[in-house]
């Protein structure tokens, strides 16, 4: 249509008619309908064929939440060597409120966890990330979405998890991904995560979880490409009240867009078992 | 079939036809190998609400465990069993799973450090075939080419040979790092789970050991800049009827071979895998694969077994490198001895 009126073969009354009217439609398309302040055009999302809406795709974070997930400044980083590369940018954090709500031991424990980053934190041993923390680590995830469960493939470290929607599962064990149950309210997938064997960290600072923590999540689209991501984390051991993280997924839209292999053992193992090499 | 004379003689028409069937299974077993997987007459292949054949469901190659990747020679040209051999099999197996309920170890039996038995996953109902491969005839793997013969095998270390002096003696499998596709569903001792979901689009297989996850795009899109090499390589799938078809290229060469957990000679970076899943029935899937590895092999070749679905069988997170004690002990351990011989070396 814009071609036609540009090549002028359309008279001018009719141009002017058409730019009001489609200015118009816009206009209403946009509005909130209801009096709500929402900009979820749910209608524009990808959804599956009995109407749930479908996650599946590339999917990754922006920001510097994987270093600290509380807001904070710019930073040094644990090795000098690396320069600029290996320092910590300032970042807003994704903790609802900006405090973790921790008792007066576990803000200890904190703070040891952080002075001793390089020995302790599991991301540098690649061990698997656990979760939320898998979710806004600096590489992508896929989501593969059945007609039941939903895959998430983490690049990091190969980790991944099925969560199961339909009949409730008792986590069988303690594991490092956890067991993950699923259930739809509304065009919200709702995620139970249990069974969480408490060795994950939130991030490179040292904020920690435990064997009784136990996480909720909640994914929704909020247009084709942007997952606005919840978690609720509860541990009545560490934490004095219940608290919320909240971030942004966005789709992955290069054209050659893919999950990658990231298999970090190898480069690991120089730090683990280096001082047991024969000399 | 609404009316009753119809509904009174469908059950015979059936048992007829079914009983055909059983006569003709044996004959047709073989000629089947070359034609691709028998699927069950009677039964349809499931769809996903989106359209493409429904492969869903957590899978187990168990039920070949045990069965070597290459036919002992005596057996030529044999790929099945004969009957009575099957049947001597499954009286075996029936054997195996007695001794697996076993709880504690008879008061006059040795014990041994090894693991009890019931701690190995087991088949549940006996392999038909002599080998894994199944081509060519001889269900032996092709001879490696003079390039392939030197590449260096990373055995797994025992005490003396080869000796424990890094990692890097060990296998990627030792390591927790990869088996590599082939070695990630060839059926082993345990971990033998491939979980298949798939979403429009995308068909992903969660493999239990080591915890690979394959995200095979089916949308037609071009394999991904040869540039990028890994240990799992880059798989494109696409249908053929109701198979799915897996062409897996951009393998990291010289890491993991084509043996049971990867083991054996290293492959090369030239590897092309092509897999094909079929769904002969409600709890099977032929899975056949041609391995095609010109700096390595000096033909293609062929392996296939059936993956069967279980009742109650379940991936679980096999957290491998997290709790791989076994590496720093063997290594201290190599260290130990090191200095032991050293210091009787002094006093002598």
């Amino acid at each position: 249509m814009l071609e036609f009126m540009k090549r002028k073969v359309m008279p001018y009354r009719l141009r002017v008619w058409v730019v009001v009217s489609t200015a118009l439609i816009v206009l209403f398309t946009a509005m909130p309908s209801n009096g709500q302040t929402s900009p979820t055009t749910t209608s524009q999302i990808p959804r599956m064929p009995d109407g749930k809406p479908n996650l599946t795709g590339l999917w990754q974070t922006l920001g510097t939440a994987y270093w600290d997930i509380r807001d904070h400044s710019a930073q040094p980083g644990p090795l000098f060597q690396l320069g600029a590369t290996g320092a910590m940018p300032a970042g807003q954090g994704i903790v609802e409120g900006g405090e973790i709500p921790y008792t007066p031991a576990a803000a200890a424990k904190q703070k040891e966890n952080l002075q001793n980053r390089m020995a302790l934190d599991p991301e540098i041993r690649c061990y698997m990330p656990g979760i939320p923390r898998a979710n806004y680590m600096p590489f992508p995830f896929q989501i593969i979405q059945s007609q039941r469960d939903v895959a998430f493939a983490y690049e990091y470290a190969s980790s991944n998890r099925v969560v199961n929607v339909g009949k409730f599962r008792e986590a069988a064990v303690d594991t490092w991904m956890g067991t993950s149950n699923g259930h739809w309210e509304g065009d919200t997938l709702v995620v139970d995560v249990s069974g969480l064997n408490g060795n994950s960290w939130f991030d490179r600072s040292g904020n920690f979880q435990t064997d009784n923590t136990h996480v909720v999540e909640r994914f929704t689209l909020g247009d084709a490409d942007h997952i606005n991501y919840e978690a609720s984390i509860e541990d009545e051991t560490i934490y004095t009240r219940p608290w919320k993280i909240s971030t942004v997924f966005y789709r992955r839209k290069e054209k050659n867009a893919q999950l990658n292999e990231f298999k970090c053992v190898e480069f690991t193992e120089e730090l683990i078992y280096g001082h047991l090499k024969k000399k | 079939m609404g009316h009753r004379p119809a509904v009174s003689i469908a059950p015979m028409v059936i048992l007829a036809v079914l009983a055909g069937m059983f006569a003709l299974a044996a004959e047709s077993a073989i000629a089947q190998a070359d034609k691709g997987a028998p699927v069950a007459k009677n039964w349809t292949p499931p769809k996903t609400p989106w359209g493409d054949p429904d492969l869903q469901g957590t899978w187990t190659s168990d039920d070949c465990i045990g069965t070597p990747l290459n036919r002992p020679a005596n057996l030529g040209e044999t790929l099945y069993y004969s009957k009575q051999e099957l049947a001597q099999r499954e009286s075996q197996l029936a054997k195996q799973q007695q001794n697996d309920l076993q709880e504690f170890v008879a008061p006059d039996q040795r014990v041994g450090t090894g693991p009890p038995s019931h701690w190995a996953e087991r088949a549940r109902r006996p392999c038909k075939q002599t080998s894994l491969v199944v081509d060519p005839l001889n269900g032996r793997t092709p001879d490696l080419l003079p390039e392939a013969q030197t590449r260096r095998i990373p055995e797994g270390a025992n005490n003396d040979n080869p000796k424990a002096d890094s990692w890097e003696d060990f296998s990627y499998y030792i390591r927790c790092i990869s088996r590599g596709v082939t070695g990630s569903i060839f059926p082993v001792i345990y971990g033998n789970g491939q979980q298949i979901l798939q979403a429009p689009g995308y068909v992903t297989i969660l493999q239990e050991m080591v915890h690979e996850a394959r995200v095979i795009p089916v949308d037609g899109r071009p394999h991904a800049s040869p540039r990028i090499r890994s240990y799992m390589g880059d798989p494109r799938g696409h249908w053929d009827g109701d198979t799915l078809v897996v062409e897996t290229t951009n393998f990291l060469g010289n890491r993991t071979g084509i043996g049971l957990n990867g083991g054996g000679t290293p492959t090369s970076d030239a590897l092309k895998l092509i897999e094909r899943y079929t769904r002969t029935g409600s709890s099977e899937i032929e899975y056949e694969v041609t391995i095609d590895d010109p700096k390595t092999f000096t033909r293609p070749f062929k392996v296939a077994f059936p993956l069967t679905q279980e009742p109650g069988y379940q991936n679980f997170e096999y957290a491998c490198h997290e709790g791989n004690y076994a590496m720093s002990n063997s290594l201290s351990g190599a260290r130990a001895q090191e200095k032991a011989a050293a210091e009787a070396a002094k006093k002598k």
